[in-house]
């Protein structure tokens, strides 16, 4: 009962069947999910997406899996929050926070991508799941993958934040730290994958892996009583977030749960890996890869398979893109905390501090509604604060030392 | 053997016949897949056919040259 027409090349649209493949033949384009959205139309209803389980699978007809899902049966339907204090610091009316830092089981959006590649990776028939990582994605694998019962492998560049090495390790998958950056953990992944018959998750399975970031798109629209913001800000790495909340909200466009649609898209990266945003402040179509130096390591994709999509929706939805500085990326993290309430990894400090730099520059107006999507648990890249939070007050158990303290903090 | 590529041509060299006179020069069979190509922009995702040997040659050669290469393979999503 699955709704998917198959896979179809996104630069030659040429088609194929549904398979654990992900280059075209013919011009070596990206492979990408297609529906059919007149049935999807048809069926999926308003009350009927509401009638089911908050989880992501609530849109099921919009994802590429043909049975019941096999993981993942958590993740999703993070809130989103209305965020006033927030909203009057960066001066904007009317601000959302999308709160992906308490996805279920491992606390980033990748829970996302992660629950629909397994599921496909079970109806293909794989026995063995796979990933190369800078960190959010390698955790999600080895958390949905234990769960699911496979045989796990993830690749992560060595120099990753300890906290997030451990946070895989905990699962017992094989961990892999490859002496390099992202981009070389990838080239050897791909090598890898020809060579071996497992699911890698972002190699041979991402077409449908990368449809899963849709279902942050979804709950947008869902939690703004089925419409789109005026203005959506994510962090780009690889640029496949973006293009796919762009297709979410296109696809509700289409199968008329959306009435209207004219939310601007904006592009959030560290300068320190930002060739998206360099792409789209300089015009050009074509994507530079750099050496990624940042502490927003989860976002360091220094070449962006992506990056060239990403872009075009930017384009074509009248947006922009932006990126701040590690010290700029630390004060926005701060801020989330200090007036939301909300920690967030430091992903999130990008795409805050970019989005204020946006409001700054009027690319994003006051009025209208914003969303930020915050994509990642604060409690991931502590070592990134480290240094740059106060310290605690340390007192004798007694009342006059209390209140000798209390007596410098003032009111 | 064959080696799938994706280049990027710095401007001044857009207008040069690269990929000839590396096909000649290191014995290789190049085959254009998809390419962008305007003024200011040059992008190639090819397939490279010869010698190992000479497919390292090659694509040193055209990194010497200014030609960002990065493997088809390479564009991998996180
Ligand atoms: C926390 C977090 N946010 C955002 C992204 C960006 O994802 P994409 O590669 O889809 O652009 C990542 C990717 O690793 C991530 O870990
Ligand atoms: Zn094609």
């Amino acid at each position: 009962m699955s709704y998917v027409r198959g896979l179809k090349c996104r630069e030659c649209g040429r088609e194929y069947p549904i398979e654990p493949i992900y280059v075209c033949e013919f011009c070596f384009g990206p492979l990408e999910v297609v529906y059919d959205y007149d049935r999807i139309k048809a069926d999926l209803t308003i009350d009927k997406i509401r009638s089911r389980p908050t989880n992501l699978w609530r849109y099921r007809e919009l994802l590429p899996i043909d049975g019941d899902p096999y993981v993942g049966l958590h993740a999703g339907f993070t809130p989103l929050i209305k965020a006033d204090r927030l909203a009057k610091e960066i001066g904007v009316d009317e601000l959302y926070i999308k709160d992906d830092t308490v996805t279920h089981p491992t606390l980033s959006f990748k829970d996302r991508v992660v629950s629909v590649a397994l599921s496909k990776a079970k109806e293909f028939g794989f026995d063995t799941v796979a990933c190369a990582s800078t960190g959010n994605l390698a955790h999600s694998v080895s958390a949905q993958g234990a769960a699911g019962g496979f045989r796990r492998f993830v690749f992560i560049p060595a120099s990753l934040e300890h906290s997030k090495i451990v946070a895989s390790l905990a699962y017992e998958p094989n961990v892999v730290a490859v002496e390099g950056n992202y981009d070389e953990v990838n080239r050897l992944c791909s090598e890898i994958a020809n060579k071996y018959k497992w699911a890698f998750v972002n190699i041979n399975i991402r077409p449908f892996y990368a449809e899963g970031s849709k279902t942050q798109g979804y709950e947008i629209i869902e939690q703004l009583g089925w419409k789109a913001p005026d203005h959506v800000v994510v962090p780009c790495a690889s640029g496949s977030l973006l293009t796919k909340i762009w297709k979410s909200f296109e696809e509700m466009h289409k199968i008329g749960i959306l009435k209207e649609l004219h939310t601007k898209v904006f592009a959030a990266q560290a300068t320190g890996c930002n060739p998206i945003a360099t792409a789209i402040k300089s015009a050009t179509d074509v994507i530079k890869p750099v050496k990624p130096d940042t502490i927003a390591k989860s976002l360091a994709i220094g070449n962006p398979a992506d990056g060239f999509y990403a872009k075009q929706v930017v384009y074509n939805t009248g947006g922009w893109g932006e990126d701040v500085s590690d010290q700029e990326i630390i004060d926005a993290m701060k801020l989330l905390a200090r007036t939301e309430g909300v920690f967030a990894e430091t992903a999130g400090g990008v795409t805050l501090a970019s989005a204020i730099k946006l409001v700054k520059t009027g690319k994003i107006k006051r009025e209208g509604t914003t969303v930020i999507c915050v994509t990642g648990n604060g409690l991931k890249t502590k070592e990134a604060l480290e240094g740059h939070v106060a310290e605690p007050f340390r007192i004798k158990p007694k009342m006059a030392f209390f209140e000798e303290i209390l007596a410098k903090i003032g009111n | 053997m064959k080696r799938r590529v994706k280049l990027m041509f710095p401007q001044v060299l857009i207008k040069e016949p690269v990929i000839f006179t590396m096909a000649k020069k290191f014995d290789i069979m190049p085959n254009i897949r998809r390419a962008r190509i305007t003024d200011t922009v040059g992008e190639m995702v090819l397939e490279l056919e010869g010698e190992a040997a000479n497919l390292d040659e090659a694509v040193k050669s055209l990194s010497e040259q200014g030609i960002d290469v990065e493997p088809v393979e390479g564009d991998v999503l996180e």
